[in-house]
């Protein structure tokens, strides 16, 4: 099967495997992962039709650009051999116009080197025209270096030419799904609040869901709807649920105007896939029956932006009330229009407990959960998501984290095993004892809000777990870190 | 927005009321029919999830008459097509749903339906 070379954003590394595997799996593809290293600006995967690698490129929001691999080699010595044997490559080409790009990984090339580099390459006997505007092939040479710091004209000069590795061969297309990081920047966006996910986390989010025209998705702390654009983009019907409608609607009142929601679900052009949106407490919901959602993608308020709640009472106040409260002027309380019932904290790991639960219940079979869980890192443990019977982790390696340096998010993706629907969760508060049944303590995002407020001991080895990749500047991730 | 698809698959959840919470009643309705593009496939898939009875009832109560009594064995293209009216492009912008069961009536503004329940509701 033919190999073909992705050239990927560096950013948000953990992620880039999963999106790959969810993507295939969408559109029922196999895919191998053949570079060694899998963590590079480089990725080398074996599919097997360029059908493939264009859904690749339609879909993956980190691939830049994906070429048909004709050779690779530590030097340009092994390039040329490998290539001079597989010259039956260039047979379709040999009179079509053309241009040869040069790309590095980690490094900018010297243009003189370029044009010396391009012009070994007059062996490969293309008769073409030389088209730099518009040619009808294009084939790149591609140079990986590592990643150092180099910030002088000097030193760049200096490791010119020390790449790892070199790769030649003819570009099949860029990344189409870059441009949605732009399209559906928070900041362009016609609607959004302060916990709106950033455009390309929302759609690495979406993309473990395996969202696809006719599927129906759901997410249940729906806020001011961000992780749903994602969702909706690749043609999934979408519902929300929020126990706060204010974040649904937005500031706009009276009759006649459109909630916030669907202002900016029309800016997207994906308005008719917004099944509806809903003000209830999951927990306390309507939904009659299950086993009819494709997918839940969600990403639940873990109380450093804004606390989850749920209906109900703070324990220690006054009980529940057993009656309608009449009010002086005779009407009942909770009639009035703008009665707002009373609500209490929703504990993360319950919330996270239920959430897995209700999925069990709410899915289809092979139905995927994608959410958030926030942890301090120095308390993570494989085994703080909870186990249900009938749910299963879907892992790749150490999973996707987004690290913010003593905390960090994790993108946890589980599928539904189960064929049956099952019984709805009851909702009810788990005691410590069912909270720690998996692993013999409490998970690391116990009362996490609690302690990220109080502020976070020292990290024990003193290093970002991810040295060895480039540190992630993007400025809602610098945001969310510092806050 | 309450589309009809959204209103089949809710039921009345106020504590204790279990009987006859489902399909909730609409009164005072102001309906948008706003035309969307087709997926017969994923309404053919949707069939078996949805009530037939509380659809075609609540159908009718907004004036909707294009579906039969009882459920077709095997659909055919244009009833697929008269059901994907019915489930995806009548929208009930405002108005309320009322519990036949217990009376709780659960508003709907600006196509949001307020489905929170009072405090006397709640349970445990």
């Amino acid at each position: 099967m033919p190999l073909y070379l992705l050239r990927i954003s560096s950013e948000q590394t953990s992620f880039r495997i999963p999106s790959l595997l969810s993507i295939a799996q969408v559109f029922d593809f196999p895919i191998r992962f053949v570079s060694s290293d899998l963590f590079r600006g480089v990725l080398v995967v074996e599919l097997q039709r360029e059908d493939d690698v264009e859904k690749i490129l339609e879909r993956d929001i980190l691939v830049l650009s994906a070429t048909e691999l004709f050779a690779e080699g530590a030097s340009y010595d092994e390039l040329h051999t490998e290539l001079r044997n597989n010259m039956a490559l260039f047979d379709p080409y040999i009179h079509t116009t053309f241009r040869i790009t040069m790309e590095s990984c980690n490094h900018r090339i010297p243009e003189t080197r370029q044009r010396e580099t391009i012009n070994t390459f007059r062996y490969t006997g293309l008769q073409g025209e030389v088209s730099m505007k518009a040619p009808q092939v294009e084939f790149v040479i591609v140079e990986d270096y590592e990643w150092e710091v180099a910030n002088t004209p000097e030193a760049r000069y200096a490791r010119d030419g020390n790449f790892v590795r070199v790769y030649f061969g003819r570009r099949i297309g860029i990344g189409r799904a870059r441009s949605l990081i732009l399209s559906h920047s928070v900041k362009t966006r016609t609607y959004y609040g302060n916990t709106s996910m950033d455009a390309q986390m929302g759609f690495l989010m979406a993309g473990q869901a395996l969202p696809a025209p006719g599927k129906i998705m759901y997410d249940p702390f729906v806020g001011t709807g961000s992780m749903l654009y994602a969702v909706a983009h690749w043609g999934a019907y979408v519902f929300g649920s929020d126990i706060d409608g204010r974040q649904i609607r937005g500031k706009m009142k009276g009759k006649n105007t459109r909630p916030g929601v669907y202002r900016s679900a029309a800016q997207y052009g994906v308005e008719d896939r917004f099944i509806d949106c809903l003000t209830y407490d999951v927990t306390r919901g309507p939904i009659r029956r299950g086993g009819w959602v494709d997918a839940i993608v969600t990403d639940p308020p873990y109380g450093v932006r804004a606390g989850a709640k749920r209906l109900g009472r703070k324990e220690g106040k006054k009980p529940l009330r057993e009656d309608p409260y009449l009010m002086d002027d005779g009407e009942y309380s909770h009639q009035k229009p703008d009665y707002l019932p009373p609500s209490r904290p929703y504990e993360l790991a319950n919330l996270t407990l239920d959430l897995i639960l209700l999925a069990r219940w709410l899915l289809v079979p092979k139905g995927r959960l994608v959410f958030f869980l926030p942890t301090v890192n120095e308390d993570y443990d494989e085994i703080d998501i909870p186990i249900v019977e009938g749910m299963k982790e879907l892992k790749f390696g150490a999973g996707s984290v987004q690290d913010f340096g003593k905390w960090g998010r994790r993108l946890i993706t589980m599928e539904k095993t189960a064929l049956d629907d099952g019984l709805p969760p009851t909702f009810e508060d788990h005691d410590e004892l069912e909270l720690t049944k998996a692993s013999g303590k409490l998970p690391g995002h116990y009362g996490f809000n609690k302690r990220y407020a109080a502020g976070f001991p020292p990290r024990k080895d003193g290093n970002r777990s991810e040295s060895a990749t480039p540190p992630n500047t993007t400025l809602e991730k610098r945001e969310e870190g510092m806050e | 927005m309450v589309r009809l698809i959204t209103h089949n698959m809710l039921a009345c959840h106020v504590k204790n009321c279990t009987k006859d919470n489902f399909p909730l009643a609409f009164s005072d309705v102001e309906l948008v029919i706003r035309p969307a593009p087709e997926n017969l496939e994923f309404i053919n898939r949707f069939l078996p999830k949805l009530d037939w009875k509380a659809l075609v009832d609540t159908a009718r109560s907004l004036g909707d008459t294009t579906l039969p009594e009882t459920m077709p064995e095997s659909m055919t293209e244009d009833q697929l097509r008269a059901l994907h009216h019915v489930l995806m492009e009548m929208h009930v912008e405002e108005g309320n749903m009322t519990c036949r069961g217990c009376g709780h009536v659960y508003p709907i503004s600006n196509g949001i339906p307020n489905m929170l329940l009072a405090e006397h509701e709640v349970g445990r």
